[in-house]
């Protein structure tokens, strides 16, 4: 969200919930994401001040690096940052300690909790530990062993854990891991994290919903034709090849952020703002949520591979072509499907989703498309009225639309379409926290209600889970349309809509 | 929230007999536990108003330092019966100074210091230490010990991490004495929090004593004479000293709602063009509206050029002042007090803001603000008619003194806020002599 002007006023005011005295610990510190993300987010909330004077962050890795090495190590990666802030970052430097450690050595871990008591003598951090696990996938179950073994998670108001996606592989794989977490913690400890809820338009989803009365009589099958849901990127596979040749589209987007907000879009009102009764209502829509198809889910997903594009001046390399990405790979880098949710507020309500890499414009997207005026009392300048449709931006230019028919000048009784345009950047004009802030914030905070809970986690594996086992079994079933980057995906994606007679929405 | 007693009865020892007995307490009667690592948080707790209401037999005890519903409404009703100016805070030193005038020998059980609210309490001081005066000048020391841990649903599973509370009460002269023995009490290598829980009027020695830094202070610049008030909250920032002025929290939802109106960036080009701001408050402590203004005028990058009294009118004088803008126009301040029917719980409480802003070639625009319980139609008068109006009300955090408290201790800094640390000092000299 860019700010085209500041407020002065709005200086120091993001203050009003501090957070506690407490020790970070992130392992992984020398890795892309403490550098890229974590750091650049904590050292933004120090300098708005919502980070307490008893505060420390302790880098955790293999590497032999000693507290001086990674404060200059960060420094190094926050360069412009820093130059900015130089006073500020020499005091939030001092915060910064490094430790050494090898999460699958018992002793290390042992010699963590020493180190961290000696941390909150030095730091007044009053045992308040955040784990924060910016590691591989495989040690996330080892890693919150060993903080149990070492007794570090015991105490459940004071420790916690944050785990980074993907939170398994699968529904077995979930299931298995939240067993494994469940058992070093108890849930209120552990944090997933989906960064996608960090998102402030994400947020505002509910706030429209719950806070303004004209929209929910009317969020229900007997207003909303449909729901499209769109996640779309500019950008290819990047450098993550290693990574997303095994995951793919589904798993690295559908199952966690595209289903995030499905479930805020879709879950019935909480009695109150708390997380529990938040998160309660999100892991009952979830439940309830299915293929439409689940006996032939062929038949209600399309999955696409980006291929060669551009011009002869900016050629861009299809997927197969991208370093680190196998010649004959299947992996999915776009996919769209058509759910379902059995529950009394969508029952036969059709919700599309789509996701992929290489497409025409970076964007995310609600759409709630109304059932049309029953009668047709006016002539349309296209035709046929457009159907009302409440449009959620969620990045970028955030905000929401509602288009709705009005009439068009002239003599006649024509009606046309018209779009009435809400935008963050014009109300407000300051950019809302990136992501990472807020939800590191609220880790620390010890909230909850932007992360997700084990069973929210497992519901959504479930929902996938056909589709899973027929790329597993029977790949052939659901097989790899090429579309040229650039382009709104494959052709067959269309055709999940147009049986229906509904077309994706072009934004 | 319902405060807590202390779960074991206080101990009365001799007051050289404490810093012995504490540490013994530790290393043997609590052993197993070193106590939380966590701060210390030493109260200055006179509580004259709830002590002289009980005394004349305007509110049952116990005398427990609270700012209860009940003691507010006996210190309404006082108000009248003192025959004070219904614009009288309940909090005023001047109320309690006007029952310390009447007949009274009631008394009850005094429990300063061995009440913690919860909010307190669920941040686990490690040392709570209460300095309680009473009415009576030659009331020898007596000094309390107990151990104090939280309860199950405040503490989580894990260990127990404990505190323990001091109460040093008596006379004034006692308490000077007791001084003495507060010093070592005060773990050196965590944090302490002195919070002066009464008037920057009374006791500068013992304010001196206790608020070295660096320790944190916790004052309200609503009690006590606007001067002195502001001239301490100078002076102790200037030392590099962390200054936390709840009365200055309590502007919190004030500058939320005027930074709101102008967060549309179309509206925002209006505030290099403000030609007029206008702040009403209740009764005469100004400090709460100085403050505000002093905000908004180094927010905005104002000079001040002058301020000076403003003519009487029934309610009390007010307060004007001239500053320069960026661009070398001016803008005129006044500051009004305005009567009202219930005061607020302190001093000074905000009614109304006025900021006029004139961009070349655009209307004007008027922002009005009110308080929830109060209205604006002086601030509505005088051609505002004639603009575009934003207009907001105020909500009123309805927060205890604790509450706040407990949010500081709960994420506290070791500087003053910077934005206070700039206000304060302008808030000072726009005060005339």
């Amino acid at each position: 969200m860019g700010a085209t002007l500041t407020n002065p006023l709005r200086v120091g005011l993001r203050q009003e919930r501090v957070i506690p005295p407490q020790c970070l610990v992130i392992f992984g510190a020398s890795g892309d994401l403490t550098h890229r993300k974590l750091i650049p987010a904590l050292f933004e909330l120090f300098r708005q001040r919502r980070l307490p004077s008893e505060f420390a962050v302790l880098g955790c890795a293999r590497r032999p690096w000693s507290d001086e090495e990674f404060r200059s190590r960060m420094a190094e990666a926050l360069a412009p940052e820093v130059k900015r802030h130089q006073s500020a970052w020499n005091q939030f430097a001092a915060c910064l300690f490094y430790e050494p450690v090898d999460l699958q050595q018992p002793a290390d871990a042992v010699r963590l909790g020493e180190r961290l008591e000696a941390i909150d003598k030095l730091k007044a951090t009053r045992g308040n530990r955040t784990f924060y696990l910016s590691v591989s996938p495989a040690f996330y179950a080892s890693g919150c062993r060993s903080l149990a073994a070492a007794g570090l998670l015991k105490d459940p108001s004071r420790s916690r854990v944050v785990i980074e996606k993907p939170f398994g592989t699968d529904y077995a794989s979930a299931e298995q891991l939240n067993r494994v977490v469940q058992s070093c913690g108890q849930e209120q400890q552990i944090f997933r994290i989906d960064h996608y809820l960090g998102k402030e338009t994400v947020q505002n989803i509910l706030v429209l919903r719950f806070a303004n009365t004209i929209f929910e009589p009317i969020w229900n099958r007997n207003y909303i034709a449909n729901v499209q849901i769109t996640a779309a990127e500019t950008v290819g596979v990047e450098e993550r090849a290693g990574y997303y040749e095994s995951s793919g589209a589904l798993r690295d987007m559908v199952q966690n952020h595209l289903t995030q907000m499905l479930a805020l879009t879709t879950m019935e009102a909480p009695g109150r703002f708390d997380p529990e009764a938040i998160r309660n209502e999100k892991a009952k829509v979830l439940q309830a949520a299915r293929l439409a198809n689940e006996e032939e889910p062929w038949k209600c997903c399309v999955r696409g591979q980006y291929s060669q594009g551009g011009n002869r001046l900016n050629p861009v390399a299809g997927y197969r072509q991208e370093p680190g990405v196998n010649a004959n790979s299947t992996t999915e880098t776009y996919v769209a499907m058509k759910l379902f949710i059995d529950n009394w507020r969508w029952q036969g309500v059709p919700f599309y989703l789509r996701t992929g890499k290489r497409l025409p414009k970076r964007l995310s997207e609600v759409v709630l498309t109304f059932h049309e005026a029953p009668v047709h009392l006016f002539d349309a300048a296209g035709g046929s009225p457009t159907a009302n449709q409440l449009i959620l931006r969620i990045q970028p230019d955030e905000g929401a639309g509602f288009v709705f028919e009005v009439k068009a000048p002239g003599s006649g009784m024509r009606s046309r379409p018209v779009d009435m345009h809400f935008s963050y950047d014009e109300s407000f004009g300051e950019p809302s926290d990136e992501g990472y802030v807020r939800l590191l914030a609220d880790a620390m905070l010890g909230d909850p209600t932007l992360f997700t809970r084990s069973d929210e986690v497992e519901a959504a594996w479930r929902l996938y889970t056909p589709l899973l086992e027929l790329i597993e079994d029977a790949p052939w079933q659901l097989p790899i349309h090429p579309y040229e980057s650039g382009t709104w995906g494959p052709g067959a994606a269309d055709n999940l809509l147009a049986e229906e007679g509904l077309m994706w929405r072009r934004p | 929230m319902a405060p807590q007693l202390t779960l074991q009865a206080p101990l009365e020892l001799p007051p050289d007999q404490v810093p012995a007995y504490l540490e013994s307490l530790w290393s043997q009667g609590l052993k197993g536990s070193a106590g939380a690592a966590t701060f210390t948080l030493v109260v200055w707790e006179p509580s004259w108003l709830q002590q002289q209401l009980v005394r004349t037999g305007r509110l049952d005890g116990p005398i427990s330092g609270l700012l209860s519903e009940e003691l507010l409404t006996a210190a309404r009703g006082a108000v009248t019966d003192c025959g004070l100016p219904p614009s009288t805070a309940p909090s005023a030193p001047e109320l309690a100074w006007a029952l310390g005038q009447q007949e009274g020998q009631h008394s009850a059980p005094d429990l300063r210091g061995q009440f913690v609210d919860r909010a307190i309490s669920s941040h686990r001081p490690r040392r709570l230490i209460t300095l309680a005066p009473t009415l009576t000048a030659d009331t020898p020391l007596e000094t309390l010990v107990a151990a104090y841990c939280p309860l199950p649903e405040e503490r989580g599973s894990g260990e127990d991490a404990c505190g323990d509370v001091v109460v040093l009460r008596g006379g004034m002269g006692a308490i000077q004495q007791g001084l003495a023995i507060l010093q070592p009490l005060i773990e050196p290598d965590l944090p302490c929090w002195v919070w002066w829980n009464g008037s920057l009027d009374e006791s500068p020695d013992v304010l001196e004593a206790l608020a070295t830094p660096p320790r944190r202070l916790v004052l309200d610049s609503s009690i006590g004479s606007p001067r002195r008030c502001l001239d301490q909250l100078v002076q102790r920032i200037a030392t590099g000293q962390a200054v936390n002025d709840l009365n200055w929290l309590r502007l919190r939802s004030w500058r939320e709602s005027l930074a709101m109106v102008f967060d549309p960036p179309s509206r925002q080009g209006a505030l290099q063009h403000v030609v007029q701001l206008d702040i009403d408050v209740e009764g005469q402590h100004p400090v709460k509206g100085l403050l505000l203004a002093a905000w908004i005028a180094d927010r905005l990058g104002w000079h001040l050029q002058t301020s000076y009294r403003l003519p009487a009118n029934g309610d009390g004088e007010g307060i004007g002042a001239e500053f320069q803008r960026h661009d070398g126009e001016s803008v005129q301040f006044r500051l009004m007090p305005v009567p009202v029917g219930l005061a607020k719980t302190h001093p000074g409480a905000l009614v109304g803001l006025r900021l006029i802003c004139a961009p070349q070639g655009q209307a004007p625009l008027c922002v009005i603000l009110c308080s929830e319980s109060g209205g604006c139609m002086r601030l509505e008068a005088g051609g505002v008619a004639s603009m575009e109006l934003a207009e907001e009300v105020v909500p009123m955090p309805n927060e205890s003194e604790e509450m706040e408290l407990a949010r500081l201790l709960g994420g506290g800094h070791d500087t003053t806020n910077p934005l206070l640390a700039a206000a304060a000092p302008l808030a000072a000299k726009l005060l005339p002599e």
